[in-house]
């Protein structure tokens, strides 16, 4: 059955429908005013191109059999309007068959309900095509319009970008308001100057290459969250991102790369939001006219240009400043594994020394410090990381030194040797801690009285790793002008385990009055306690050595206080007067303990070397000493055993002789004439 | 003058005998060292001084460990001097490690070897758990014992394994160097099989004190010490050794236990522990009476005055200070 309906639009469509063997006729009247077709199409033109006067003529026959009506047009519509269709709004909800219209080079099927672009195959000659508001769910159908230039298919329900092969002419592709998520089967659309995919599923953006006219592209209201290629489009002009996921610079840098772009829009993105959004856009991307629809002025650009160099200079200054922190890292994990090498080749020296008889199975460690080979599955490991990551740095020193603000750092015993340098008086005057780890305490304090002149005012010291494992040791810091803490770590210096060491410390420093030992304060009942413990070797070690010994360890300088000291021994403590006693007290708080000191081993194996000489001549002398003395001694005994013989024969001898008076005077006056 | 003993020995080995010239030849050692000081007041002067120390028991002070072992005089004075300086330790009731004590040496003795003081610290806590806390007064028995008599030490040590090993085949010995003083792992369980006879053993030692004129603890003694047990281990024996007074009593060094906490410098204490701060000053004035140490061996001099003072153990907080 034939319906007609009057329209006021310049189509008449009489739809016939009926089963498959006859012929459905549709008859459509074109408006007369349709709107001319503009040459250059804009994506708002498109979008409210038709009005919606066109109207719909339809002729339904239902029929039982699904079939595609068949589209007629009378000949004088054909004749007057032979290129172009309009099927708006016709409740389709397939494409008809359209018939003898091979001239047809517009069509549009915008507002129906098609869902398959079919039964257009035939119309070789189309250009434009619009599919706007349908359901369709597939692009297809298309392979034989090759001299399409438009093609409308926005707002339907395509998935995927398909099946364009062959439009290589294509002008504009519109598929907005789809589900598409990826660009894919455009790169040879070589003409193709607009292309919209605004309001789909984008999240990235790639797969460009080819579109070499692309002028303007859409993605608004997606997913996007990077962007590349774009620098491949040697002509685009104009990108709207708006309403994206794009959070950096970085993930949509290609743009930079763009020689072409002047327009570009990223509101609606988390990249907006950022402080530096908009320098950073200006900075990297100089081309640009219009940002976000504003025109750029050049207050903005000489803005964007100073904040985008202050940035560089932060970020250079930070990663300057991690680098020297990495190579901070890396020297005092040398240093740390140079020192755990050290004691342990000094353990296994030590233990050697002790047992004579039992030797370590593996080969004893060379104890030169250049070459130490200790087993190598312990320092493998720690050698295969370390050298990985020191590729990166070109020297790695085996000791550090660090001067920050009022601490000065000293890692590994080459460090030592910075304090020769010459430190401006302000820099030394600063320093008020000074923290030593991996060093030797006996290397320590060779440098000690440098310290005391280089960095007089260094009142807290640290000690980490230093090695410390005698009292004695301490001793050795009262060479010092004042020290107010004391912090030694335990880790590495097995002195702390000691019960009494806190108050050997106070002791032996106890002219410094220390403030703090180890972070905890130091209390009157501390001073006491330490006076308790080791007052009397205090007294020993002053009052009761011989004066010649006190000399030779106190040496010349403090000879003088300390003959001072003897000579007032005899007074008696009520009448020394205070000026003295003040004098005394700091004298005597300095020299009471001055004879304990502390010299480093090697110091004392060499002077007790030095002694062996001496020792040896004493010897000798004392034996030529005593071989005299004994041979005398013999010979006086010797004379003591004979000489009661001796004295016998004598007086024996004598009574002999005058035992004739006469004979013996006779003898007596020979020998005085014989004298004569 | 003219004893016939005095005579029968040759004059060198006489001088030897009684150490003389070991004290000559570190004289005059001394002298060579300090001859620019010690020229400035009269070489006399220091020969008195130097043999007054001597007798003072002072000599030892800093010196070096060869010095300090070479005769049992030395010896003598070494554990004096310890025992002076350090009662106080032991009288804070402190409880040490081996090494703290080594330490504590150590300030007296720079090079002190550690091997005594392990001994030492062996004998306290029976061969058992090295790192265990020792009591002052423990360990300085022991350390008496150990260091007076080391070589004596050694010869016994060396007689007990052979006696271990002669007389009880069943015994596990690991072995040991040379030096004879090592761990001795014995069969537990066999507890009346261990150590050695006493009465055997004390044939062995009778015999080495005879051999050994030079630095044995007397003989008479040693007997008391072995007739109590029928058996004894090498450790037990030696901390009898060292538990027993009359042994100490005529080392001569120490006091008596009950009295090692106490002694003359008592008085100097309560004098420090009143004047805040400068305490080794004032002691000078008050020096006299403690400077004249008592003349070796002289133990009777130690005259508590705790019955007129009593010091609690800490008074930290009853002393006065006026500062």
């Amino acid at each position: 059955m034939d319906c007609q309906t009057e329209v006021n639009c310049g189509l008449h469509l009489v739809i016939q429908t009926s089963s498959l063997p006859e012929k459905n006729k549709v008859e459509f009247k074109l408006n007369k005013d349709t709107p001319s077709f503009p040459g250059r199409l804009l994506q708002h033109d498109l979008e409210r191109n038709y009005s919606s006067r066109q109207g719909d003529h339809i002729n339904l026959v239902s029929s039982s059999m699904p079939s595609f009506p068949i589209l007629q047009r009378s000949s004088e519509e054909k004749i007057l309007y032979s290129d172009r269709l309009t099927l708006e709004r016709q409740k389709l909800t397939v494409c008809p068959i359209i018939d003898g219209e091979e001239h047809l080079r517009l069509l549009n099927f915008q507002h129906n309900f098609i869902t398959r672009i079919q039964n257009i195959s035939n119309l070789q000659r189309l250009i434009f095509l619009d599919l706007y508001d349908n359901q369709i769910e597939e692009i297809s159908g298309l392979s034989t319009l090759r001299s399409l230039r438009v093609l409308l298919l926005g707002k339907n329900r395509i998935k995927k970008i398909s099946n364009l092969e062959n439009l290589k002419s294509l002008d504009v592709l519109d598929l907005h308001g789809n589900q598409i998520t990826k660009i894919e089967n455009v790169n040879h659309l070589c003409d193709l100057r607009v292309l919209n995919l605004a309001r789909n599923l984008l999240s990235h953006v790639d797969n460009l290459n080819g579109l070499d006219s692309l002028t303007e592209l859409n993605l608004r209201h997606n997913q996007i969250t990077f962007v590349r290629d774009v620098d491949n489009l040697p002509c685009l002009q104009r990108l709207f991102l708006s309403f994206n996921n794009i959070s950096s610079f970085d993930n949509v840098s290609c743009l930079a790369d763009s020689t072409s772009l002047s327009d570009i829009t990223f509101d609606g993105n988390p990249i907006a939001q950022e402080s530096w959004y908009k320098h950073t856009i200006l900075q990297n991307m100089m081309q640009l006219r219009q940002l976000d629809m504003k025109r750029i002025t050049e207050e903005e650009r000489r803005m964007a240009s100073i904040l985008a160099k202050k940035e560089e200079e932060k970020k250079r200054e930070n990663q300057k400043q991690s680098l020297l922190k990495e190579k901070k890292r890396l020297t005092i994990n040398n240093v740390a594994r140079k020192w755990d090498l050290q004691q342990r080749v000094a353990n296994i020296v030590t233990a050697q020394d002790r047992k004579d008889s039992d030797s370590p199975s593996q080969d004893p460690c060379q104890i030169d410090g250049s070459h130490i080979s200790a087993s190598p599955e312990e320092t493998g490991s720690l050698d295969s990381g370390l050298t990985s990551a020191l590729q990166g740095l070109s020297v790695i020193d085996s000791h550090l030194v660090e001067l920050d603000g009022d601490t000065l750092s000293l890692y590994g015993s080459g460090a030592l040797e910075s304090l020769d340098r010459n430190w401006s008086a302000q820099t030394a005057g600063m320093v008020t801690t000074v923290s030593f780890t991996f060093i030797e305490f006996d290397e320590i304090v060779q440098v000690l009285p440098k310290l005391k002149i280089k960095f007089p005012n260094s009142l807290h010291l640290k000690f980490r790793e230093t090695n410390l494992v005698m009292l004695q040791q301490f001793n050795a810091l009262a060479q010092l002008r004042r020290i107010d803490q004391l912090t030694i770590d335990p880790q590495g210096n097995p002195v702390v385990n000691f019960t009494l060491w806190k108050y050997y410390v106070l002791f032996r420093l106890s002219h410094f009055s220390m403030q703090k030992i180890n972070g905890t304060e130091v209390t009157q009942n501390d001073m006491i306690m330490a006076e308790r413990l080791f007052g009397i070797l205090a007294h020993v070690a002053s009052s009761e050595l011989p004066q010649y010994r006190l000399i030779s360890i106190l040496g010349d300088a403090r000879k003088k206080q300390f003959r001072y000291l003897l000579e007032t021994k005899g007074k008696k403590p009520g009448i020394v007067n205070e000026e003295n006693n003040d004098s005394k007290r700091l004298i005597g708080e300095n020299t009471n303990r001055a004879t304990l000191n502390y010299t480093t081993r090697d110091f004392y194996n060499e002077r007790l070397e030095e002694i062996k000489e001496k020792k040896k001549f004493c010897k000798m002398y004392i034996e030529d000493l005593v071989k005299e003395a004994t041979e005398i001694n013999m010979k006086n005994e010797a004379l003591q055993k004979l000489w009661p013989q001796m004295f016998i024969e004598l007086v024996r001898d004598a009574v002999i002789e005058i035992r004739n008076k006469n004979s013996y005077m006779k003898l007596c006056l020979q020998q005085i004439t014989d004298q004569k | 003058m003219l004893s016939p003993e005095r005579l029968a020995l040759p004059d060198y080995e006489y001088l030897a005998q009684r150490h003389v010239l070991t004290y000559m030849e570190d004289a005059v050692c001394q002298l060579l060292e300090n001859k620019e000081d010690i020229s400035q007041y009269g070489i006399a002067r220091f020969f008195t001084e130097y043999f007054n120390s001597v007798c003072q028991g002072t000599h030892i002070l800093f010196r070096e460990f060869s010095f300090i072992q070479a005769t049992p005089h030395n010896r003598a004075s070494f554990l004096r001097a310890f025992w002076r300086c350090f009662r106080t330790v032991g009288k804070n009731g402190d409880l040490l490690t081996m090494k703290e004590y080594h330490c504590l040496l150590q300030l007296l003795c720079p090079d002190f070897p550690l091997e005594l003081t392990q001994k030492a610290a062996r004998i306290v806590l029976m061969d058992d758990a090295m790192d265990c806390l020792m009591s002052f007064s423990d360990f300085l028995f022991a350390f008496q014992i150990q260091f007076y008599y080391s070589e004596f030490l050694d010869s016994v040590a060396a007689i007990y394994q052979d006696l271990l090993s002669g007389k009880n085949p069943n015994t596990v010995i690991v072995p040991t160097s040379s030096s004879g003083q090592h761990r001795q792992r014995q069969v537990l369980g066999e507890a009346s099989m261990e150590g050695v006879e006493a009465s055997l053993f004390y044939q062995c030692l009778e015999n080495l004190c005879d051999r050994h004129k030079y630095s044995c603890p007397p003989p008479a003694l040693v007997k008391e010490v072995l007739s109590n047990v029928q058996r004894l281990t090498f450790y037990g024996f030696l901390v009898a050794l060292s538990k027993h007074h009359g042994i100490n009593q005529a080392l001569g060094a120490l006091p008596d236990k009950g009295d090692l906490m106490h002694g003359p410098s008592l008085d100097e204490e309560l004098e420090r522990l009143l004047v805040p701060r400068s305490p080794g000053l004032i002691q000078l004035g008050h020096a006299s009476p403690e400077a004249s140490w008592p003349a070796f061996p002289d133990p009777s001099r130690l005259a508590p005055l705790e019955a007129l003072h009593h010091i609690p153990e800490n008074d930290g907080s009853t002393e006065e200070t006026d500062d």
